[in-house]
């Protein structure tokens, strides 16, 4: 190991060793000490997070390094989703301390949750179709086995199997894809891919077909209609922390992964990219809201308003100019923590509940957040930022990002798909809406609950980053417009 | 360097507005929003002594999001200052109103006193990315203060206010796009400043300049509201706690009447057909008068009638705003300034009747003056002032706009003046008639007459509607150096 060759590569490095360690470790310590691996695991991720913002990569505007034969990039654009990942992850693992302490299987937890995050950061930096489909899979069979960690609730079992079933597919789909591109450009470096075509062209229906089987391959990770068929069931399914990573840090490495594939090495198939993602990103934000609608199920609401978000941030694939990238990146960022930040108040209310009542059937179900602002205040607070933030309420990062994202569309010409996308996001302040009347004006459920202070200090970290996103965004859109600058637009 | 007024004006009731979330006690939660939402009025008076009502007082400028050109700047000229000294005074005073609240109190005020800062907010940015936000904000509080402490269909009309508003912001928003980024296409640098947007609108191509006009306008005239775009209000007012209901409609209607001012005014003579534009405008106005009053008359509830009241009222606001003649825009002005502190009074007598009646139907009620003597007196004062009485504010207000309006919309003063103002004194007194005078209804059982705080509160409104009902000087001379200023860069057809 020797870090004075790979300056950049510090955060990768220790959340490789330190993930090894966890594992090896949790072998031999007794559970009532393997809390202490939880707070290693977080602390990995904070000085991997610190070591980001150290190096200063995300204030350059072009790349910073490359390493093993231009398989593995630096730049501000994979540094911009490495930290988005690392957030979330340290977010999820603050959390996780509380809710799994008197799990043995903990250390597998952590182990876990370490390599999920690490193979999403490969994929960030991954300039190889094979460097990036390695960190995919570490990411996805990291996660397969995250969301069945709940091994007794059939629940959570099926979520996994679901997602593992139709995970695998959509691999090997992806994999078709990629071989089809090697095929018929000799190589799997992104950039040579864009150069060999654009100066030998593609046959239109090698490109056509690479393009289905590569976008159906990415949109099953970013939860677009109709590939989104999993999303709801494993997120209601699975433990609800690591529906928080699913849905707000693997998800992003979909929108990593198509955006570095679909915009370095693709650009040339750039019109029919636009097309596909028009008609997607109109079909998702619609289908998604008005799914979410009358879903009784908390978990399952997040989980279609996280389609209907997904459906947003695919505008950036139609609009294509540089504000619009840096749009879509920007919503990645608030989008991943307002998700979070849900998914763990949630989580919060589900823990609370099943604390009083052991084995409570459907304790994410919405009559049990009625009246939550007296049973739990801060979370019912927190939930509320969030829920608006996802609304897009002003002065919160969800308002700050759609500002962009729509205003970038306007720029463009886009105006229909903008039309519907604000009718969406109308239409999607009415369940968001119905979650805080239920909070906030029903008459309690229950008894007052006692918050779990990691719980609380997971959602005030979320709260205070989408807040600070929406009052203060110059930093955050200007790391997003040098990472937009980076991968070429 | 002089202090940030307006920012303070803003960040006094916001950290009120927290305290007052978070104080254990009742008492704790009243005094807080005393305090915090009087400094505010303070404030304002210090800074009407300074202010050059001809110019745009730019008070503070700083970078917020360079990369986009948006920038927090906030400014005062005369359209705007009367306007935060209605805000300022009509918070007070309905948080003094409303001191005998009892469920939630400390996120009562809280919400109150947030309403303040988003107000405050709408008509001192000067950064169309900042008035948008202030402008959204306003809803959250109003949605929580319809639903938490409002009538028994409160969620229904929360929720149809909050969609049915947010929907139009959408549409405004879509304009101030369109503005911003031809605006940058031709000066080659972006900016939100909304000066410099309107300066730069008169270059755009004619299409362009017409779809950004009507869009904007039906973000302003949803707010405002005038008809066919009122169905939000009544129900919105009707569920609206008194004090939701006196914020709604004293100072969150009249952010679509200071949009009216401040941004469509210097568009207006830009748009291709600008006769037609004024003649669709007028109708919209005249038609929010007569159809509004008669509404009005309709009414069974008097809540309801008080509430399509304001539509009639403001229907005077849009009429004065299509005359282009400064007579009648310095009225619509004044109209704002006067409908916000006469409506007060109204809404707040519907209040304490709502509460020792518990009913608003008119005829339900009766003879309540037998009971209710100090408040028949008051609501009769206001009554008179919203009907237009001379010695009290609205008369001035709506006088100076048909005065005004003759020359240049004969027609629809004429309409006006036969269908509207007969109409309007009517449904006042008839309501007055069978609600507080006649014979009692025994069944309304044990009345008792205003709380000290109600009284103290709906005394001042009456005295201020009189006051600038005798002396309009201090707001007109404001108004009518904006409406000048306004005036000076449109050139009538």
């Amino acid at each position: 190991m020797n870090c004075l060759n790979y300056p950049y590569l510090t955060p990768e490095l220790i959340v490789v060793i330190m993930g090894l360690v966890v594992v090896f470790l949790g072998l031999f310590i007794p559970t009532r000490f393997k809390k202490g691996l939880g707070c290693i695991t977080g602390l990995t991720l904070i000085v991997a997070i610190a070591d980001i913002l150290r190096t200063g990569v995300l204030w350059e505007s072009q790349r910073v390094a490359t390493y093993f034969y231009d398989a593995y990039t630096i730049d501000p654009f994979s540094q911009f989703f490495k930290l988005v990942f690392l957030a979330v992850s340290f977010i999820v693992v603050i959390a996780s301390i509380r809710r799994y302490r008197e799990d043995s299987y903990q250390d597998e937890y952590y182990g876990l949750l370490l390599f999920a995050t690490l193979g999403m950061m490969v994929v960030a930096s991954a300039n190889d179709l094979l460097t990036l489909f390695i960190g995919f899979e570490l990411a996805s069979m990291s996660t397969y086995a995250l969301a069945g960690f709940n091994k007794t609730n059939p629940k959570s079992v099926e979520a996994a199997m679901k997602y593992y079933v139709i995970g695998s597919i959509s691999s090997a789909i992806l994999l078709f894809g990629f071989s089809l591109l090697y095929g018929a450009t000799g190589t799997t470096n992104l950039e040579a891919i864009s150069a060999y075509i654009g100066a030998n062209g593609l046959a239109s229906t090698t490109g056509i077909a690479i393009l289905i089987f590569l976008i159906a391959g990415f949109t099953f990770k970013m939860a677009l209609v109709p590939f989104h068929m999993w999303a709801p069931d494993t997120y209601e399914g699975s433990p609800t922390l690591v529906s928080a990573l699913l849905a707000a840090g693997s998800k992003k490495m979909g929108f990593a992964a198509a955006f570095k594939v679909f915009l370095v090495a693709l650009i040339a198939l750039k019109l029919d990219m636009q097309n596909v993602f028009f008609i997607l990103a109109i079909i998702t934000m619609t289908y998604g809201n008005l799914v979410a609608i009358s879903q009784k199920s908390i978990k399952r609401m997040l989980a279609y308003s996280s389609v209907a978000q997904a459906g947003y941030i695919s505008m950036a694939l139609v609009i294509m100019t540089p504000l619009a990238m840096s749009a879509g990146i920007l919503y990645v960022l608030s989008h991943a923590f307002m998700k979070t930040g849900a998914f763990i108040a949630t989580g919060a209310v589900v823990y609370m509940l099943t604390q009083e009542k052991k084995d409570l059937p459907d304790a994410d179900y919405i009559d049990n957040f009625a009246g939550l602002s007296k049973r739990a205040p801060l979370t019912a607070f927190a939930m509320m930022i969030f829920v608006f933030a996802l609304a897009g309420i002003p002065p919160t990062a969800g308002f700050v990002s759609k500002f962009v994202l729509f205003s970038s569309a306007i720029h463009a010409g886009y105006i229909t798909l903008v039309v519907v996308a604000i009718l969406n996001s109308a239409l999607s302040l009415y369940y968001y809406a119905r979650l805080v009347k239920y909070m906030y004006v029903l008459p309690p459920a229950g008894e007052r609950l006692r918050e779990p202070r990691a719980y609380l200090l997971a959602m005030l970290v979320a709260v205070i980053i989408v807040i600070a996103i929406g009052v203060y965004p110059a930093p955050f859109l200007q790391w997003a417009m040098n990472a937009a600058v980076t991968i070429g637009l | 360097m002089s202090l940030p007024l307006l920012s303070l004006m803003m960040l006094i009731p916001l950290v009120g507005a927290i305290i007052s979330f978070i104080s254990r006690t009742r008492n704790q939660a009243r005094i807080t929003a005393i305090i915090a939402s009087i400094i505010p009025l303070i404030i304002t008076i210090k800074m009407y002594l300074q202010v050059d009502p001809s110019t745009m007082w730019v008070v503070e400028t700083y970078d917020w999001i360079p990369q986009l050109g948006i920038t927090y700047k906030l400014g005062v000229d005369g359209i705007s200052m009367p306007l935060i000294l209605l805000a300022n005074i009509v918070v007070p005073l309905t948080i003094i109103f409303a001191l005998g609240e009892t469920k939630q109190t400390s996120s009562f005020y809280g919400l109150l006193l947030l309403e303040q800062v988003g107000v405050i907010g709408v008509f001192s940015s000067l950064d169309f990315f900042l008035f948008y936000i202030f402008w959204e904000i306003t809803l959250v509080p109003m949605y929580f203060l319809i639903s938490i402490w409002g009538g028994p269909r409160k969620d229904y009309a929360a929720i149809k206010f909050f969609i049915y508003t947010h929907i139009a912001s959408l549409v405004m928003l879509l304009a101030i796009f369109a503005l911003y980024f031809i605006a940058w296409a031709q000066t080659g640098y972006p900016s939100f400043d909304i000066l410099h947007l309107l300066k730069e609108y008169p270059s755009f191509s004619p299409v362009v300049k017409d779809v950004i006009f009507f869009a904007l306008l039906f973000g302003f005239i949803v707010k405002m509201p005038a008809v066919p775009f009122h169905t939000w209000l009544p129900d919105a007012h009707v569920e609206a706690p008194t004090a939701g209901s006196v914020i709604l409609a004293a100072l969150l209607l009249k952010m679509g009447g200071y949009g009216l001012f401040r941004v469509m005014m210097p568009m207006l003579p830009e748009t291709t057909n600008t006769s037609l534009v004024i003649t669709v405008i007028a109708i919209i106005g005249v038609v929010s008068i007569v159809y509004g009053a008669f509404l009005a008359l309709a009414q069974k509830d008097l809540k309801k009638m008080v509430a399509y009241s304001s539509v009639s009222h403001m229907g005077y606001v849009t009429l004065g705003f299509a005359s282009l003649v400064p007579l009648s825009l310095t009225g619509a002005m004044y109209q704002q300034f006067s409908h916000g502190l006469i409506t007060c009074i109204l809404f707040m007598s519907c209040g304490v009747i709502q509460h020792s009646a518990h009913t608003r139907i008119i005829d339900d009620l009766g003879g309540l003056v037998q009971k209710m003597p100090k408040l028949t007196f008051l609501m009769l004062g206001g009554f008179l002032a919203s009907l237009g009485l001379p010695g009290m504010s609205g008369f001035i207000a709506e006088f100076t706009v048909l005065t005004g309006a003759i020359t240049t919309l004969f027609i629809y003063v004429l309409i006006t003046v036969f269908g509207g103002i007969a109409v309007t004194a009517g449904y006042h007194l008839w309501a007055m008639q069978r609600a507080m005078f006649g014979v009692f209804n025994e069944k309304l059982g044990h009345i008792h007459d205003l709380a000290g705080y109600e009284m103290l509160s709906m005394a001042v409104l009456l005295l201020l509607v009189i006051f600038f009902g005798v002396n309009p000087d201090p707001v007109w001379n404001f108004m009518q150096a904006g409406a000048n200023t306004l005036l000076a860069g449109v050139h009538i057809i």
